[in-house]
């Protein structure tokens, strides 16, 4: 057990008290060269929202308010709410060569920066144009996002799922269970363990008595 | 029950089991080696026996880089079924977990990569919801025929260094007077040990303070930079 502890220690990443987090995970190399055991950095105040009021959503459209790529429309590909970012594709991109080599550069690719929420705004579907946004519940009871403006209900946008499963074409395979076998209720309530019913079920009669043990 | 809640749910593990035979006895006198020695009991309660072949998969998944797979079992799912089913159930996954760790050893051993090794995650934790559910039953159960919390007796008890913490009762075949290694054990603080005592309190209290006064410090920078949202969120 020890060694096991050891070695996983060794495989976990320690991150400390005022870890800057960025765009890498903390396990990856990028992070741990951006932020190696040791570094200190300013710390980052990053403004208070409620997890209720968050209103953009990964696979949203919306468009960039202020920065270099200003009245942009684009694609939210990742969200991170502790800093209160947003990651567009292909937008507000700097360039940067990867894979560089002694000798070669490498290839130059164009990488994305985080935009932070503030200046993002979700858009209006019906006339294309950045509107704000609040929660609100419909007649059925629905919460659903709103635009102020006009009064529309802008929809959940409708995102693939990182295995790639579509729910609508999904077939079970021969070792998955049905989904009515699932859901069968088979649960009896009574007074007796699972030891002792799979024992009468099985037929095992169990004569010998405990000893007294200290 | 709604069509699009069964569209809805795919669910992976069980090779069938519901429709199986219930009574294994049944199986037993036709299929199995019976020997004529009587207690004996032969180990498989199902019809399938394929032999070292339950430890690996089906020939058409050999190769493949990835295999498709169902979700894991939910608590939720495992609390409507009967403890037979669930009891069967645990083998089932026992069972698929020993074939996907055979599978993993031996593309470690091809130097290849495993094909979806996110199938024994998801069998780890069907298994420890599984138990989850089995715990829960026997503590209810506990509960209300003795009114005792816990399974394993204990009691708080105080260490070399001054922590009073749970000990867990451990079931020997002799009493403690008798048992030279317990007896070993120091259930008490000696009083050489009472200086570090007040220093390691002294620390703790310190670091509380310094949490309480960065946390201050942390609203009131927040407080002065975002003056118009409310502070509270997290």
């Amino acid at each position: 057990m020890r060694l096991t502890a050891l070695l996983s220690m060794a495989a976990r990443v320690v991150i400390p008290k005022d870890y800057r987090f960025g765009t890498n995970r903390p396990w990856t190399a990028a992070a741990k060269r951006l932020n190696p055991p040791g570094k200190k950095r300013r710390k980052v105040f990053v403004e208070p929202m409620a997890a209720e009021d968050w209103s953009v959503l990964r696979g949203d459209t919306v468009e960039i308010l202020a920065g270099k790529d200003k009245g942009k429309q684009g694609k939210v590909i990742q969200v991170f709410r502790h800093r209160n970012w947003v990651m567009l594709e292909g937008l507000n991109t700097h360039h940067r060569y990867i894979g560089k080599g002694v000798d070669s550069r490498g290839t130059y690719i164009a990488s994305e920066a985080p935009i932070l929420l503030r200046d993002v705004a979700l858009i209006d579907p019906s006339d294309r144009k950045p509107a704000d946004v609040q929660w609100k519940f419909t007649e059925e009871g629905e919460r659903v996002r709103v635009s102020l403006r006009t009064g529309r209900i802008i929809p959940k946008p409708v995102v693939q799922r990182r295995d790639g499963i579509v729910q609508e074409q999904w077939k079970d395979g021969p070792k998955d269970t049905s989904p009515e076998d699932t859901l069968a209720k088979t649960y009896v309530p009574s007074l007796k363990t699972l030891e002792e019913e799979v024992m009468e079920t099985l037929g095992i009669q169990e004569n010998r008595r405990h000893r007294r043990s200290y | 029950m709604n069509i699009n809640l069964i569209l809805g749910i795919f669910i992976l593990k069980g090779w069938d089991w519901v429709g199986r035979e219930k009574s294994p006895l049944a199986a037993l006198s036709w299929r199995s080696p019976s020997s004529s020695v009587a207690p004996c009991r032969a180990l498989h309660t199902t019809i399938s026996r394929r032999g070292l072949d339950e430890f690996f998969d089906l020939p058409e998944n050999w190769g493949e880089t990835t295999v498709k797979s169902g979700a894991p079992w939910t608590a939720k799912q495992l609390r409507t079924k009967s403890n037979e089913d669930l009891h069967k159930l645990w083998y089932v996954l026992l069972k698929e977990k020993n074939l996907l760790l055979t599978l993993e050893q031996e593309a470690k051993r091809q130097r290849v990569p495993m094909s979806s090794p996110e199938r024994i995650r998801k069998v780890e934790r069907s298994m420890i919801r599984l138990e989850t559910v089995v715990n829960e039953r026997e503590s209810a159960l506990r509960m209300l025929q003795t009114g005792q919390e816990k399974a394993r007796p204990g009691a708080w008890r105080r260490d070399k260094f001054g922590h009073v913490y749970w000990y867990r009762f451990k079931e020997y075949a002799i009493p403690w007077y008798m048992n030279r290694r317990y007896k070993r054990k120091s259930f008490f603080t000696p009083k050489f040990v009472q200086p570090h005592i007040r220093l390691r309190l002294e620390k703790y209290l310190r670091q509380r303070a310094r949490k309480t006064s960065l946390e201050r410090r942390t609203q009131s920078k927040l407080k002065e930079k975002f003056p118009h949202a409310n502070i509270s969120a997290s």
